[in-house]
């Protein structure tokens, strides 16, 4: 595989950092939103209102869902705010480098380079010994914002 | 023990106990052991008594009081009589030694010592001794031996009492028998003469405790023993006797009373409501009361004033039957006293407001409804008339107006007296207006209207300065809107009904109001003085709701009987100027200019009064015409129909069928679409809308039938098929709630076919553009768009919604629906694998589907159903099992267990859902069937390695899983024994887990899994089959069934459980004894020998003969063995339970 297929691949998900508006009113607990240029998920949403006789405003508490950070937002509830697109994609895991790079077989036969193992130490523990035991590897990575990251995995071998 | 000994154990528990409050835990962890070990050794008496002496450690004292009551009660059996006697006169002479010290505590602990020594050999004691005894004390009550020992001799009843009331006893280790009996004996024995030597006790010195400033001996001998009087009063007699206490509607049954206990009763009434002794109370109180305020407060008049309170609610047949003359006499006289505490009412107040306590005043109040819970209207109001010249109603009615005018002054105290006087107050008018048993309602005598009348105004005006005043606030304190909504839909309850037996002048009083407000609206637009005005307009819109009609929750409200007897013209009369006065509210929300001026408040308000109104006034139907017929009833009872019927006629006029009704319609459902569509993002009002307006619009058929041939309902509808933005930026609930509204309004078509075709024309297109979405090409990358999500949502959303209110007639339509999109559903539960959301909204759509359409169901059709079923689940397993995964936040983790669980939920009830259907189709051929078990028992294979007993601690999953359990469990049993050792080992792990539920519900289906079980392996054994085979033997080696049968024994004779619960039970306790005879005669000997004399085992013995009776022989469980072993079970838990049990 070369280079340029590779970038090419990452244009094809380059939709994936879209995002999308929607009404603040309509958004609830677990979903997406864009809070401070960040894709969140939504822990918590409250609704009051500006006043006893004014409009109602929507309280967004989301989690970033890459860095785990709290973010906080108020929105009118008339008012749009922005949905990101969140991707998850199955890859076979094929390899991991020493310097903590996974390769990743993608489904139309490529492989996949440029993702590092995640930072969560559990999921990499379970990364590494699994792959270490010869286990056939699936992992789940995350996109959203033009970011990637792994987040799940699953077993698939022989049981 | 030798002096130094002695000295030594003593320092040792002082240390231990000054240990107690070091910061090191360690330290603190090994003091608390040595005091323990100490409380437990054997024999503690003399270290006790020393420590109780020497010591200067007050909770050194204190353990050693308390130890020695714990260790003479553990070692009773063994310590010699005089033993016991020495113990509890050392203890009465530590007492009285030490009575003028300021160790309050320790002293009464120790008494409280006595009292259990005392209680713990009752039954033992011959009458003489405890006469003997008791008579000891009553010469010290009587204040022979002087004050101290008055005081102590008080004390020690009081400790006494309350060791025998069940409530407060302490714990003996003995069966509940012996407190039972302890308890019925002080009840019939003694309790009377203690409360005759309290009072005369107090008589003796009341006039020396009057003296000074209520500080000395005498006043404190007084307190305890009205104290004990009123311990006394509250006492919860039983038997013939339960009238005595505060129960209160109970009155003895007019079975001829014993002659003991009508004795007992005429000694009572000579004590409580004779007239000289409560006139010395009163006079007694009258004498504290002239003292002022600074006496008001002390413990003294407090328990004075509790005694009084207590005796207004004195009822039931220790009055003689003289047709309540007795009690009336009773009532006034007490009345007569407590008149002082609360008149004149503005004095009073203004006192109270000026610094004078309020204690006094909140006790009148207290009395007030006492007597007015025993009193009808008129007989309360003649209660005062008696001596003066105005009725306690008017007199009630001044107080509430004068609070009501009070809490305005100080507002700023939330939980001010303003506010616990006017509850106590208001419940007094709900008590008088609205009598628990309706049949004793009676109607106000003339100078109740007036009275209610002036507190109705003077309510609206209060409140109307209150919105005014509080409209700027802000109004972010969310969680404190929370408490007051309910106190205040409480208050404005009560509120409503005063303002109901005065209708003409509340009705006129509102809609003249609502029009003033209304028009300084439109005159301010836009200023301060407007919010003002909403605020106010708000307000009377919610009281006018109240008012004018009851909340439906399930039943068809009537309209209130007062205002259907208000005859007028239709255009006058008061409800109908009113309904028209909001009316005009909401329809000028129509209009795009005059809307921005109204808030989202403003029109939740009016919304919310539409949903209530509408179910009461728009289009009855009429009475007569069916059982359904809304103001039923008053046909039979002849005399008031010809009053009724002016009311109805102009109500009819302004709001029927073919009157004002359609016009008004039209507005309503205008008012609903805009509310809908102008008012974006304001899902509080969109809330109200479509869960309260417009369900209340499509629940009669008659208003159906009218809405479907509106212009505007079509537009509704038009714009809800064609998903135009506009209805899709709504929330999720609103979606099915719409949904839902605009498929049941089907039932005002004519029939069948046209109801479906409107259903099909309504849902269709939506199910075509999910069909027309699964079909792309470019699916992967399309359906992960957040615009393609919002919208596959709302469509599923509004699907489960329609699917929620499937009707009759329209079940073909949405069976159809759902058919068509089966494909497309499939195709997303597996493309939307990572959107755990819609995943949800998808299994929950499936749920509701399958729930509404599986009676309907034709084999064909099931077929259908059950394969799509079988695929949905193995999509979701094929991908939600055996994943890890893994998030960077807790808190995202938690989010996603939290979403599992609801799947799970989904799952079972989708499980349950189909289990069902065999239960319709009991008759057909199974052949002709597809298998129900086939499918559920590959939904059990998937969902058991999910359960777990962290998520069986959630109620609702806990319930839905123990529902499916029970029902595979009763219907296929042999399905279940053949499942995976691992799940059925988890299954059986859980039926342990359900056992021990406190939720009776679920204990209930533990129950009858088990039995299920236990029929199942019966059966097999009988034929000789291997029923529930190797699976039977969990890893222990014992036997499953075996193991439940001691789990249950145990869980019958020792545990708390309800009564509800004995006949499950039983049922399943009959096949697991006819498993295993063998064990279950192996428990019954253990049992047996727990005890060591012969009766208890004989007792023991016969008990369970008598539970085998009749079911040794039994070689089938058929349903009259099942009868029999019930009952056997109800006797032998009646014989054994009181006795195994300890306490």
């Amino acid at each position: 595989m070369s280079d340029e297929e590779h970038h090419f691949d990452n244009k094809a998900d380059a939709g994936a950092s879209k995002t999308y508006p929607q009404q603040a009113g309509t958004i609830r607990k677990n979903a997406y939103i864009v809070i401070k240029q960040r894709p969140c998920k939504v822990v918590e949403v409250s609704t009051s209102k500006t006043g006893k006789h004014g409009h109602a405003k929507c309280h967004f508490v989301g989690i970033d869902i890459f860095t785990g950070k709290k973010l906080e937002d108020i929105v009118p509830s008339s008012h749009n705010c922005d949905v990101p697109e969140v991707t998850r994609t199955d890859y076979q895991l094929i390899d991991i480098s020493e310097d903590g790079f996974v390769s990743l077989l993608t489904e139309n036969g490529d492989t996949k380079d440029d993702l590092r193992l995640p930072t969560d130490d559990q999921l990499n523990a379970q990364i590494s010994s699994g792959f270490h035991d010869g286990k056939d590897l699936v992992v789940t990575v995350m996109s959203a914002l033009g970011e990637e990251q792994i987040c799940a995995l699953k077993d698939i071998g022989p049981k | 023990m030798e002096q130094q000994d002695l000295q030594c154990s003593m320092q040792a528990v002082e240390q231990s106990c000054a240990a107690l409050h070091v910061s090191d835990p360690g330290i603190r962890s090994s003091a608390e052991a040595t005091l323990l070990a100490f409380r437990k050794s054997p024999h503690p008496f003399y270290a006790c008594q020393y420590i109780l002496e020497n010591s200067q450690v007050a909770t050194a004292k204190f353990l050693a009081a308390a130890t020695i009551q714990e260790a003479a009660i553990r070692e009773w059996t063994l310590i010699s009589p005089e033993e016991k006697s020495r113990l509890r006169s050392y203890c009465l002479q530590y007492v009285m030694a030490r009575v003028e010290t300021s160790e309050g505590y320790i002293l009464s602990k120790i008494l409280s010592v006595v009292a259990a020594l005392l209680k713990r050999g009752w039954l033992e004691y011959t009458q003489a001794e405890k006469a003997s005894f008791l008579e000891e004390v009553e010469q010290a009550v009587a204040g022979r031996h002087g004050l101290a020992a008055q005081r102590f001799g008080i004390s020690l009843l009081e400790a006494l009492v309350s060791e025998f009331s069940l409530s407060t006893a302490s714990p003996m280790g003995l069966p509940a028998e012996f407190h039972d009996k302890c308890r019925a004996s002080l009840e019939a024995g003694y309790l009377q003469k203690f409360y005759a030597w309290a009072f005369d006790a107090s008589v003796m010195v009341a006039s020396k405790a009057l003296e000074g400033q209520g500080e000395n001996q005498e006043s404190a001998i007084c307190t305890i023993a009205i104290r004990l009087m009123t311990q006394i009063l509250n006492w919860e007699f039983r038997g013939k006797l339960a009238v005595l206490g505060k129960s209160r509607a109970s009155t003895l049954s007019s079975s001829p009373a014993s002659r003991k206990s009508s004795e007992q009763l005429q000694l009572w009434h000579d004590l409580l409501v004779s007239p000289a002794k409560v006139t010395w109370i009163l006079n007694f109180y009258e004498h504290i009361h002239q003292k002022g305020n600074a006496w008001l407060d002390l413990p003294l008049s407090v328990v004075v004033r509790q005694l009084i309170v207590l005796m207004c609610s004195l009822n039931g047949s220790i009055f003689p039957t003289d047709g309540a003359g007795t009690q009336e006499q009773h009532l006034q006289r007490l009345l007569n006293c407590i008149i002082s505490w609360i008149d004149p009412p503005e004095y009073v107040i203004s006192a109270v407001l000026a610094g004078t306590s309020e204690s006094e005043m909140l006790d009148g109040c207290r009395a007030l409804l006492a007597i007015a819970t025993l009193c009808s209207p008129s007989s309360f109001d003649q209660l005062l008339l008696s001596f003066r010249q105005t009725g306690t109603l008017s007199l009630l009615s001044s107080l509430t107006c004068g609070i009501i005018k009070a809490s305005c002054v100080r507002e700023s105290e939330e939980p001010s007296w303003t506010y616990e006087a006017l509850e106590v107050l208001l419940e007094t008018w709900t008590v008088i207006l609205q009598p628990a048993d309706l049949s004793q309602k009676v109607p106000l005598p003339p100078s109740g209207i007036e009275a209610a009348s002036a507190v109705f105004q003077t309510f609206v005006e209060f409140e109307m300065k209150l919105s005014e005043s509080s409209a700027l606030d802000e109004d972010d304190a969310d969680d404190m809107a929370a408490f007051s909504d309910e106190a205040r839909e409480d208050r404005l309850s009560a509120v409503a009904l005063i303002a109901r037996t005065v209708p003409s002048v509340s009705l006129s009083l509102l809609t003249m109001l609502v029009s003033k407000c209304f028009s300084e609206i439109r005159q301010s637009l836009g200023s301060e003085t407007t919010t003002r005005c909403l605020e106010q307009l708000h307000w009377l819109t919610i009281l006018s709701g109240h008012v004018l009609a009851d909340p439906g929750e399930g039943e068809t409200p009537t309209v209130p009987e007062s205002i259907l007897a208000v005859s007028a013209e239709p255009a006058t009369h008061p409800a109908v100027s009113l309904s028209f006065a909001l009316i005009d509210v909401a329809q000028q929300s129509l209009d795009a200019t005059f809307r921005t001026t109204l808030s989202p408040r403003m029109m939740e308000a009016i919304v919310w009064f539409f949903g209530r109104w509408v179910e009461t006034y728009l289009m009855p139907d009429h009475a007569g015409r069916g059982p359904s017929s809304t103001p039923s009833g008053h046909e039979g009872q002849g005399v008031s129909v010809g009053v009724l019927f002016d009311g109805r006629n102009a109500l009819n006029a302004a709001f029927g069928k073919d009157g004002g009704g359609p016009a008004v319609l039209e507005i309503l459902v205008r008012v609903a679409l805009t509310s809908l569509t102008a008012w974006r993002g304001e899902q509080v009002l969109q809330e109200y809308v479509s869960s309260r307006l417009l369900p209340a619009l499509v629940r009669r058929r008659n208003v159906c039938v009218q809405l479907l041939s509106m212009g505007s309902w079509q537009e509704l509808a038009t714009v809800f098929a064609r998903q135009d933005q506009m209805l899709l930026s709504l929330s999720d609930s609103v979606q099915r709630a719409l949904s839902g509204c605009l498929c049941r309004s089907a039932q005002g078509l004519a029939n069948a076919d046209a109801a479906n075709h409107y259903v099909k024309d309504l849902l269709m297109p939506m199910a075509a553009s999910l069909a027309e979405f699964s079909g792309r090409k470019d699916l992967a990358t399309f359906s992960q768009q957040p615009n393609v999500i919002h919208q596959v949502s709302c469509v599923l959303e509004r699907l489960r919604g329609a699917a929620r209110e499937t009707i009759p007639r329209t079940q073909k339509a949405i069976f159809e629906v759902g058919v068509s999109i089966m494909k497309p559903l499939l195709v997303f539960m597996e493309i939307y694998k990572n959107q755990p959301s819609v995943v949800y909204l998808l299994l929950k759509y499936v749920v509701v589907w399958v729930d509404a359409e599986v009676v309907f169901l034709e084999p064909k059709d099931t077929t259908t159903v059950f394969n799509f079923c079988v695929q949905l689940l193995s999509v979701y397993s094929a991908h939600n099992i055996g994943k890890v995964s893994v998030s960077t936040s807790r808190s995202l983790q938690n989010e996603a267990q939290t979403e599992k669980y609801k799947d799970l939920r989904a799952l079972l009830q989708l499980l349950t859902n189909l289990s069902s259907k065999d239960l319709f189709d009991f008759a057909l051929h199974a052949d002709e069937n597809p298998d129900v078990a086939q499918v559920v028992y590959l939904g059990l294979n998937i969902i058991t390695p999910l359960i777990s007993a962290d998520l069986l601690k959630y109620p609702k999953l806990c319930r839905q899983y123990f529902t499916l359990l029970m029902h595979m469990l009763e219907v296929y049993p042999e399905k279940v024994a053949k499942i995976s050792p691992e799940g059925f080992s988890q299954i059986i792990g859980t039926l342990e887990f359900g056992l021990r539920q406190q939720d009776v519900e679920v204990v209930n289906m533990t129950l009858s899994a088990l039995g299920a079980l236990g029929v199942f392996q019966y059966q097999a054994l009988c034929k000789g089959d291997d029923g529930l085979g190797a699976q039977s033997r969990t890893s222990g080696g014992d036997d499953v069934l075996s193991h439940f049968l001691k789990l249950l024994m145990h869980f019958l004779l020792f545990e708390d459980y309800s009564n509800d619960l004995v006949e499950p039970a039983a049922d399943a306790l009959l096949p697991l004894i006819l498993c295993n005879t063998a064990l279950f005669e192996k428990l019954k000997q253990e049992l047996v020998q727990r005890h060591q004399d012969v009766e208890s085992q004989e007792r023991v013995s016969t008990a369970f003969h008598s539970l085998s009776r009749g079911i040794e022989i039994a070689s089938t469980i058929d349903r009259s063995i099942r009868r029999k072993f019930r009952s056997n079970l109800f006797v032998f838990l009646n014989d054994l339970r009181g006795f195994l049990r300890t306490r």
